[in-house]
């Protein structure tokens, strides 16, 4: 098959100008999305709940390190009947449908908003602006599988399939251009360390269980099957046996 | 030194929570104030730190001077807010620091710093069973701070009610089991609590301590008192008096051998001279032993007091 010679009309007109107008796009998206998105605001109860899954699991790993009294004093203070932290704290389970929930509409809105809409808007435009072309090749061979994925606006049986039409490289771009946004936004750009410094380290409330019902219940179980066995109580002996043989070694040291 | 040594410095101050306040205002008005617009983003994290350090260096003007730049680039924000609490503090003026304070948490409840602030401040103010109460408020909401419970723990030292330090301790050692200054913290609560059973719970924290690290020389020397203790108990039995006895010549040597490694064999017969009247005032007396002991948990944070 002869080699295909492409105008560079087409690398200065279409390939260039997708590559620039994605980049940009993506840009202004980010600028645009740091602009109407809200800090998510946790719950004093979330910080709780997770605070409290923090302790319980605490105690169940290292309660062995503490006398069998302390260790059942705690988990009566979670685990009892009837006064049990477990038992007495009732948390709502979270909303089935995030429908009932405006806050979350909102935000369902706002992420259409930013992500959605423009890839639907620009590549629509850009399937109808820049559509028919075939802009570059990719340097190695590939199968006819990739045809529909590479060549989409350009159904030609006959072409090679390494050929990238102009709305493949598009998406292309797309997809391809989000370690560039890193690198030109930065992790910790001006932006992101005013938000920072906004919002101040409610971290804790990250690790928030996301139904704190059935979360409860699992740490329960957990807690009452928890067996206690004191490491310590035979800690005396130990250091005794393990340095015994220490003070002799150091002794006759000592006499010679 | 140039701006890139004290920038490295002022950030490992910073992250190292090291209190050198009066080096951080010498640094940043020799080196890093005129060119503080060359650090970038970093500019308001050393801001941050310079305001700090000048309140407690009671630099006001300084202080001033960075907060207003603070504020500038985030206004309404609580970080900001809560430094200029910080300078009221510095200023004395308690009540209108308590009443900003009450605004912040009322604004923000899920911030914990706002809250810790105008606990440290009660405690400073002296206020003990007030913090002690809001202390306690708080750790129902933050269950997992280390910070507080160890605060929470001293405040009830100094009102000697040990068996609630003491609870509060336990709480520490859960969070973080293998640290030997927690153990040997525990042991010494247990220790000035008294009574036959508290003192066995000493001589195995004390113990833990030494086999989490053996140079710890506070916890050797509590855990001859204790087991010396221990030995002249009269609930004492027979195969448990036993037991502490092997223990006792134990540590007497460990620790008479430390003496020997540091310092020859010249300090040894005093420090046998000193074990002698420690052995017979620790019995005779433990009660004014328990008055000097319930200050010492301070010495956690000293690591050094393990370095002999």
């Amino acid at each position: 098959m002869a080699e295909l010679l492409l105008d560079p009309n087409i690398r200065c007109w279409v390939f260039l100008p997708i590559v620039v107008i994605t980049f940009l796009v993506g840009i202004v998206r980010h600028y645009v999305s740091l602009l109407i998105t809200t800090q998510k605001k946790a719950e004093i109860t979330q910080i709780q709940d997770s605070q409290v899954m923090l302790r319980a699991r605490a105690l169940r790993e290292h309660g062995k390190y503490l006398p069998k009294q302390s260790f059942l004093m705690r988990r009566h203070f979670f685990n009892n009947e009837e006064t049990g932290y477990f038992k007495t704290q009732t948390r709502a389970a979270p909303a089935q449908n995030p429908m009932t929930d405006p806050s979350m509409l909102v935000d369902m809105l706002k992420g259409n908003v930013t992500n959605v809409l423009p890839m639907i808007i620009i590549g629509g435009w850009i399937n109808w602006m820049f559509s028919g072309f075939v802009t570059t090749k990719v340097p190695f061979p590939l199968t006819l599988r990739f045809k529909p994925m590479l060549q989409r606006g350009v159904e030609l049986v006959s072409l090679d399939a390494a050929w990238v039409s102009s709305a493949s490289w598009y998406f292309l771009n797309v997809f391809g251009l989000r370690s560039i946004y890193a690198l030109v936004l930065g992790e910790n750009n001006a932006a992101d360390q005013s938000k920072i410094t906004q919002d101040q380290m409610s971290g804790a409330a990250m690790a928030m269980p996301l139904d704190p019902k059935a979360a409860f219940k699992a740490e329960w179980e957990a807690l009452e099957i928890c067996e206690h066995s004191w490491t310590l109580s035979n800690i005396e002996a130990e250091l005794l046996e393990s340095a015994d043989f220490k003070f002799e070694t150091a002794e006759e040291q000592n006499h010679m | 030194m140039n701006l890139t040594e004290a920038r490295t410095i002022l950030r490992r101050w910073r992250e190292e929570n090291v209190r050198k306040s009066q080096s951080v205002v010498d640094i940043y008005e020799t080196v890093v104030g005129p060119k503080i617009h060359k650090l970038g983003d970093e500019k308001y994290l050393v801001l941050e730190q310079v305001t700090v350090a000048a309140f407690d260096c009671h630099r006001m003007e300084l202080a001033r001077q960075c907060l207003g730049q603070l504020s500038n680039a985030f206004p309404g924000s609580i970080r900001v807010r809560l430094l200029h609490v910080l300078g009221l503090q510095a200023a004395e003026n308690y009540d209108v620091a308590k009443d900003v304070l009450d605004s912040i948490i009322q604004a923000d409840p899920t911030n914990p710093l706002p809250k810790k602030h105008e606990i440290a401040m009660f405690i400073a103010l002296g206020k003990n069973q007030l913090a002690i109460r809001m202390l306690t408020e708080y750790l129902k909401r933050f269950m997992a701070d280390q910070e507080a419970w160890q605060e929470l723990s001293s405040l009830y030292l100094i009102e000697q009610d040990y068996a609630k330090a003491a609870f509060c301790a336990e709480e520490l050692i859960l969070h973080d089991p293998h640290s030997h200054l927690l153990h040997q913290y525990l042991a010494e609560i247990r220790y000035t609590q008294g009574g036959f059973e508290n003192l066995e719970l000493a001589r195995t924290h004390y113990c833990a301590a030494i086999k989490l690290n053996p140079n710890n020389m506070r916890a050797l020397y509590g855990l001859l008192l204790t087991v010396t203790n221990i030995i002249g108990s009269p609930k004492c039995t027979a195969t448990k008096r036993k037991e502490a006895t092997k223990l006792q010549t134990w540590v007497s040597k460990l620790i008479q051998n430390r003496y020997k490694n540091v310092s020859g064999n010249k300090d040894v017969k005093a420090v046998e001279g000193l074990f002698s009247s420690l052995q017979i005032s620790s019995v005779s007396s433990s009660s004014s032993l328990s008055g000097s002991k319930s200050t010492s948990p301070r010495a956690l944070k000293d690591k050094n007091s393990d370095s002999l």
